[in-house]
């Protein structure tokens, strides 16, 4: 009996020896390279910060609106965005090579699959971005239409207009990961049919009172309206 | 030996060309759907032409946007009675009449564009373009636009005239204040819509590669205007009178033409940022004509529409004003904002309207793409100034509220250093009012 648990506490200090001499040292190794590019990289976006200040990349960004579109009066700069890019690069990059020191059959899948979801994510990224340009824009569009033509509420319909074009490029950029496609394009379309139809009811029942009361406020209104355009 | 230079002559318009072979004056006529007014626009034109100019060959070019009414039978059927009209002398050239529809952007500047190409094809020493609503038109118009080209070489002839204190208000708010500030000339109707060119001005218009911009639509107007004082051709001005013209089209879209107007006022200035920028104060522009008064039409206001839409776009655009406004005068302007129901009278001084101006202007240089949103988000901010300055003059003599304008004309020139700097990206000056001027009898003028 005392041999038997002899044994088998033998061969649980093996295990152990086994685990501590297989696992610790690519632990620590991990560890130091995870600790060694966080500071390579904390370095790095500081530099950066500071050398980009200024750049091109930062008219290109007011120029196209994009600086508008993540940060109001356009606070966003070139210099940070470069930063953070590369300081989240180096970062996952660290995280994969200290993955692959391990060496088993799972890491190995998982830097795989990231080496292979790289680009997809990118386009997806891209695809995100344009998204959100392209709703930043239109809301912007619709605001503006709304708000001249004296139509109610030209915040919500600017609101709408942006969901849906968020929900449109978050549905592409999933197809474009596949990932969940069916679920996704399931929702698109149930969603799409049910807004139509939502509108239409809407447009049917209540809207109907309301827009005939815009045309007649409009053709009514035809001689104060003149009074406007005399002032060119 | 007539020619087509710009190539770009619709084959109706060559063979007319060709059939004429030269002319030395051309009065260009654009219209869309005007038959009822445009008969006397033409007779008026055939006038002043047969009486002030015989033994000159002149062309009358209507330069049509696709009319579905008789517009373009009226100019080229009609015949009118010359014994009506009192000649010094027998015309010794014929007055041709040719009507043609223009391709291209349907818009006031693709019409002067093609009537632009016939004057050049034919050798035209001088061109001048009236509108085709006008009702006001005499035969004198065509000769105080033609002469000061024809005989006392100047290149470009505004016009001058008598408005009504309402009317007109995008010229004397925006357009005019901010075209004198900038180049340094005192052109009063610089979108007047009335014009006369000389050979040479004509030549260097074609010869330009934007006519596909807003120049194509209302743009037309200060973009002749200001080629021709920024390049130093010889500027002058003929008073006309009275313009009095048919209501513009209620179904046309007011934020449009706002923004094609000063859309182009804003594109040019960064076309000739280094013109502008050396520039400073302004000078007087000859006048030619006998000056006199005239009755007007009455111009109606909407003050309350106007209040309301500035205090909409205070809630509703906001932010999109930030993209565009310094924080001081952003805070300013919806501090105004959040007094319109209350604020009687309401007065939204010159300095700050000064400020949006240069800085919407500043904005839009440094952010094309939200080019289009800037400009019709400053709707009602223009419908404010009107308003404010509505009830402003609403008790002033016309003559009082020249005086008015001329104030804040003033504001301009005087801001522009802050212009030049935020144009520049240089540290601005503070906010500085102007002294404070005197409030128009019956009002007080409030602080903001």
């Amino acid at each position: 009996m005392i041999r038997t648990l002899q044994e088998v506490f033998n061969r649980a200090v093996e295990n152990l020896y086994f685990q501590v001499t297989t696992y610790l040292p690519p632990l620590l190794v991990a560890l130091f390279i995870l600790l060694v590019a966080y500071a390579l990289a904390r370095s790095i976006r500081w530099l950066l910060l500071r050398a980009f200040k200024g750049l091109a990349a930062d008219r290109f960004l007011e120029e196209s609106g994009l600086s508008s579109l993540f940060a109001r009066a356009g606070r966003l700069r070139a210099a940070a965005l470069l930063a953070a890019f590369v300081y989240w690069t180096i970062f996952v990059i660290a995280a994969l090579t200290a993955l692959n020191v391990f060496d088993t059959k799972l890491t190995s899948q998982i830097v795989e699959g990231a080496v292979f979801l790289f680009p997809k994510l990118l386009a997806a990224g891209a695809i995100l971005l344009a998204g959100f340009w392209l709703a930043h824009y239109f809301g912007h569009s619709v605001l503006l239409w709304a708000c001249n033509e004296e139509l109610p509420r030209p915040r919500l319909l600017a609101s709408i207009t942006r969901t849906v074009i968020v929900f449109v490029s978050v549905v592409v950029a999933a197809d474009a990961l596949n990932f969940a496609r069916n679920v996704f394009l399931a929702a698109f379309i149930i969603l799409t049919g049910a807004a139509a139809l939502a509108a239409g009811l809407a447009f049917g029942l209540g809207g109907r009172r309301a827009f005939e009361h815009y045309l007649e406020r409009r053709s009514h209104s035809a001689e104060s309206e003149k009074s406007f355009f005399q002032h060119l | 030996m007539p020619s087509d230079p710009t190539g770009l002559l619709p084959a109706e318009a060559l063979s007319a060309v060709t059939s004429i072979r030269s002319a030395d004056i051309v009065i260009g006529i654009p219209s869309y759907n005007n038959a009822r007014t445009i008969g006397h626009v033409v007779y008026a034109a055939h006038a002043g032409l047969s009486k002030y100019f015989p033994q000159f060959t002149g062309v009358i070019v209507n330069s049509d946007g696709g009319s579905r009414d008789e517009t373009r039978d009226i100019v080229l059927s009609s015949r009118f009675p010359d014994a009506h009209v009192l000649m010094v002398s027998t015309p010794l050239k014929p007055v041709h009449r040719l009507s043609f529809p223009y391709h291209g952007i349907p818009g006031k500047g693709s019409a002067f564009r093609l009537i632009f190409q016939m004057a050049e094809s034919l050798g035209a020493k001088a061109c001048a373009v009236v509108d085709s609503d006008l009702r006001s038109i005499t035969p004198e118009w065509i000769e105080l636009l033609v002469r000061p080209v024809l005989h006392n070489g100047y290149d470009f002839v505004a016009p001058y005239y008598h408005r009504h204190k309402y009317d007109g208000t995008i010229t004397n708010s925006i357009v005019y204040p901010l075209t004198r500030a900038l180049y340094g000339q005192r052109v009063r109707q610089p979108i007047g819509g009335d014009f006369g060119v000389s050979r040479d001005l004509v030549a260097r218009y074609l010869s330009r590669q934007d006519w596909e911009t807003d120049v194509a639509r209302y743009g037309i107007d200060i973009w002749m205007t200001t080629i021709a004082v920024a390049e130093g051709f010889r500027v002058c001005q003929s008073f006309l009178g009275a313009k009095l013209h048919d209501a513009k089209d209620p179904g046309a879209d007011l934020s449009a033409m706002l923004h094609q107007v000063v859309g182009s006022v804003f594109a040019l200035m960064q076309e000739y940022s280094g013109v502008w920028s050396t520039r400073s104060g302004s000078r007087d522009v000859d006048l030619f004509g006998f000056r006199y008064d005239v009755g007007l039409d009455p111009v109606e206001v909407n003050l309350d529409r106007m209040k309301t839409a500035f205090r909409n776009g205070c809630d509703q655009l906001h932010e999109i004003w930030a993209i565009a406004l310094q924080p001081g005068t952003l805070a300013a302007v919806l501090q105004l904002g959040r007094a319109v129901p209350s604020q009687s009278p309401f007065h939204l001084e010159d300095p700050l309207w000064v400020r949006v101006i240069f800085e919407f202007a500043c904005a839009i240089q440094r952010k094309p793409i939200e080019r289009i949103h800037l400009l019709k988000s400053l709707t009602p901010l223009y419908l404010a100034r009107v308003a404010s300055f509505v009830e402003e003059t609403r008790n002033m003599t016309a003559s009082e509220v020249e005086q008015r304008i001329e104030e804040l004309c003033l504001s301009f020139e005087e801001d522009k250093p802050y212009l030049a700097a935020l144009w520049a990206g240089k540290p601005l000056p503070p906010l500085s009012p102007r002294e404070p001027q005197p409030a128009p009898p019956g009002l007080e003028v409030s602080k903001s």
